[in-house]
């Protein structure tokens, strides 16, 4: 997991590049854009999320009982906001989206500590697991070719996003310089098009501190979604 | 282009409200509120390498206040202070004796948490004595 997170921040712009001409020659191919693929949305989804957190950059000495705060699993929390769809004049679709997000993520501690020879199996830093973000992400659309393309499209999608912490950090978590609050992450998902009415999706989303911390945690969430065209709720 | 602008200004004004970070008293007042409201029993002693053990039996112990008061089991009561001084942790207490003799005691804190403390009694020659508490 680690190598692959490593492998996935080194060739993450490679990566990018590779999908935009991938994307460029599909969009050529996709003459007959509808229009309706342009406009603003509302959407909603549900999303399950899981921090993995590390530690190693505390020296305050407290301690946490490793069995009461590690908690390996995903949590459901939920986000909304309002999203652009647009064709950009090379017909490649993208989407720019505002969110606010209500995070509750399992937490999964790297480190184990033992202080010989009473305190066994605990940690230095306790996260928060409950926290609210704003988000803001550019996805790269690229439509894939399968059938009645005129009724249903489906996209893979795939680009950057940011996460901000808004909610009050804890002052635990605020030990030794470790109150990072912006996080950036990296996106892929797919989406199904029904004639433009509406849009149900699934994304990924990893995401990682933007700024170095004495606590490097990695987020993952996945996030099951809809979005409807403002202008079929207004 | 413009809806791009138009979310980065809408997310930077949301982000002004989101302000608090960690100030030279975090990681004390983090420490403060464990070891306040508690009577903390001693277990377990280490001095020069000999563990004593008071586990099942009457043993000392100390009550931290949450108005910065202390008394323990000697009959000691006073103030205490967690304070970090060159790096290092420590409870700074002042108490008077039963018969109103003032003293100093000081703890390096080894580790504290919401059960289970270490601390390391300073003392004038010899090696340190490691105390092992916990509440109960």
């Amino acid at each position: 997991m680690q190598i692959l997170k490593i492998v996935f921040k080194k060739h993450f712009l490679f990566l990018m590049l590779v999908f935009a001409a991938f994307g460029s020659v599909n969009a050529q191919s996709a003459k007959n854009k509808v229009h309706s693929d342009k406009g603003w949305s509302l959407f909603g989804a549900l999303t399950l999320n899981n921090q993995l957190v590390n530690d190693k950059g505390i020296t305050a000495p407290i301690n946490y009982l490793y069995s009461s705060v590690n908690n390996n699993v995903f949590k459901p929390g939920y986000s909304g906001g309002f999203r652009y769809d647009g064709v950009s004049k090379r017909n490649n679709y993208y989407s720019l989206s505002f969110a606010i997000n209500r995070v509750s993520a399992g937490t999964s501690y790297t480190n184990k500590y033992t202080l010989a020879p009473f305190l066994e199996d605990f940690t230095h830093f306790k996260a928060d697991n409950q926290f609210t973000t704003l988000s803001v992400a550019a996805h790269y659309k690229i439509l894939l070719p399968v059938n009645e393309m005129r009724k249903y499209k489906f996209y893979a999608v795939l680009g950057p996003s940011l996460d901000y912490k808004i909610s009050t950090i804890s002052a635990e978590h605020l030990i030794n310089g470790s109150g990072n609050r912006a996080f950036v992450n990296g996106d892929l998902g797919a989406e199904f098009d029904n004639k433009g009415h509406y849009a149900l999706y699934a994304h990924y989303k990893l995401g990682c501190n933007v700024a170095n911390s004495s606590v490097p945690t990695t987020l993952n969430r996945f996030e099951l979604g809809m979005s409807i065209k403002v202008k079929d709720l207004f | 282009m413009k809806q791009l602008y138009t979310l980065l200004i809408a997310a930077f004004t949301l982000t002004l409200f989101a302000c608090n970070k960690e100030t030279s008293t975090t990681q004390t007042n983090v420490m403060n509120s464990m070891l306040t409201n508690k009577t903390w029993y001693l277990d377990y002693s280490i001095t020069s390498g000999t563990t004593k053990s008071y586990v099942g039996q009457s043993t000392y112990f100390v009550t931290y206040l949450k108005d910065g008061s202390i008394k323990d089991s000697d009959g000691l009561t006073g103030s205490y202070t967690v304070e970090l001084i060159a790096g290092k942790s420590q409870i700074h207490e002042q108490v008077k004796t039963a018969n109103g003799n003032p003293l100093e005691v000081i703890y390096d804190i080894i580790s504290v948490g919401e059960s289970k403390m270490v601390l390391s009694k300073q003392v004038t020659s010899g090696t340190p004595t490691q105390l092992y508490f916990t509440n109960k």
